[in-house]
């Protein structure tokens, strides 16, 4: 439970100077930034900072989010953009390898679960184009409608809905046999 | 409730994805000491409250001071940009590469009281670089950026977002504001300029 009102509220005491206001923002939306983070771009560490960035670019162009009680949407079009930007970044430096001693300790902390099972779908998600990918995680993950999807990626709802299409249907291909054995 | 209900494996993926991820201890601690190091200096803060109107009662007299000190002020202008006459479009620095070069940016804004600038060379503060208003409303700044690729936006009044007319569009924006891109190249300089 955060203190201090809505977002609405909080985006205001911020503007009205009072900068550990937005400790509140931060608490209320940063689980689902390092969930979407994490399993666009792959690497825990690499999330972390996506969402730093992202929480500091924010707070600088706090004056510019018009609707402040959808600080929510606001930061995860930050977020987005992000990821992309780091992503794109990533591409060209050809990085293939990363060694993060807290990101494994992390990842061997995950909370109850499969983590043969979250590996291959990390594995999977890494094979997809990254618009495709992005287009899973915010329909299926993080379960935007497809209007609030192009106002936050600024394609259009017939190319949002083949993206996610083509992701569903690659990632069938690349699971199917794995889930298929975990069920069984 | 997210769509994939109808496809059990998809629908497995998902819920596995929407499981927390654990973050470090310090995450918050991190994100708020980054956060306090974005924030305006004092002397920006303070130039930010100057530049802000407001309503201001003068005396006939005070007018009459006002418009000597005005006066001064357009004298030193005017000796000021000396070197930059006849050249709006471009005005070099120096242009050896990685040297900084002096980029005009250009907007008519008839109607507007202020016009500032903000982008990716000033930490999208309008506060830091305000620009000038000269005849027939058209609104200037000389800005030194070394060669590479920034994103602006105009801030006019204080509160409206104006991308520059003349200027390409950058892709992409984050804030949900369109924004415009400029390219400074190693000797190859290029001027905004664009009308409201």
């Amino acid at each position: 439970m955060v203190e201090g009102g809505s977002d609405g509220v909080l985006v205001r005491r911020v503007l009205d100077g009072d900068t550990e206001a937005f400790g509140g923002l931060l608490a209320r939306h940063r689980e689902r930034g390092l969930r979407f983070a994490t399993a666009m771009l792959g690497d825990a560490a690499e999330a972390e900072e996506a969402v730093q960035d992202a929480f500091v670019r924010a707070y600088r162009s706090l004056r510019t989010c018009r609707e402040s009680e959808r600080f929510g949407a606001w930061f995860l079009r930050i977020l987005v953009n992000r990821c992309r930007t780091r992503g794109a970044m990533r591409r060209r430096s050809e990085r293939v390898f990363v060694y993060d001693e807290a990101a494994l300790e992390r990842a061997a902390a995950r909370p109850a679960g499969d983590p043969g099972w979250r590996e291959e779908i990390d594995r999977a998600l890494a094979r997809l184009d990254a618009l495709q990918r992005e287009a899973f995680l915010l329909k299926h993950v993080e379960g935007l409608e497809y209007e609030e999807m192009t106002r936050l990626t600024g394609a259009r709802i017939p190319a949002l809905k083949m993206r996610v299409k083509r992701a569903c249907d690659h990632l069938r291909v690349l699971l199917q046999e794995v889930d298929d054995a975990r069920i069984r | 409730m997210h769509g994939s209900a109808d496809d059990p494996l998809i629908a497995r993926v998902a819920a596995e994805l929407r499981r927390p991820v654990p973050l470090r201890p310090d995450f918050d601690a991190r994100v708020m000491a980054a956060v306090h190091r974005a924030i305006p200096s004092l002397p920006v803060r303070a130039w930010t409250w100057l530049r802000e109107p407001r309503v201001v009662a003068v005396s006939p007299i005070g007018v009459l001071a006002m418009a000597a000190g005005l006066a001064g002020l357009l004298v030193v202008g005017a000796v000021s940009r000396e070197t930059g006459a006849g050249s709006r479009e471009q005005e070099a620095g120096r242009r050896e590469q990685g040297a900084a070069a002096s980029v005009t940016f250009v907007l008519v804004a008839p109607q507007a009281r202020s016009v500032a600038l903000a982008g990716d060379f000033n930490d999208w503060d309008a506060s830091r670089v305000l620009m000038r208003r000269e005849a027939s409303g058209l609104w200037t700044v000389d800005v030194p950026l070394t060669p590479g690729r920034y994103r602006y936006v105009f801030v006019v009044d204080g509160r409206r977002f104006v991308a520059d007319p003349a200027a390409p569009r950058a892709a992409g924006d984050d804030f949900g504001t369109p924004t415009s891109v400029v390219t400074v190249g190693g000797g190859a300089l290029r001027a905004a300029g664009g009308s409201l």
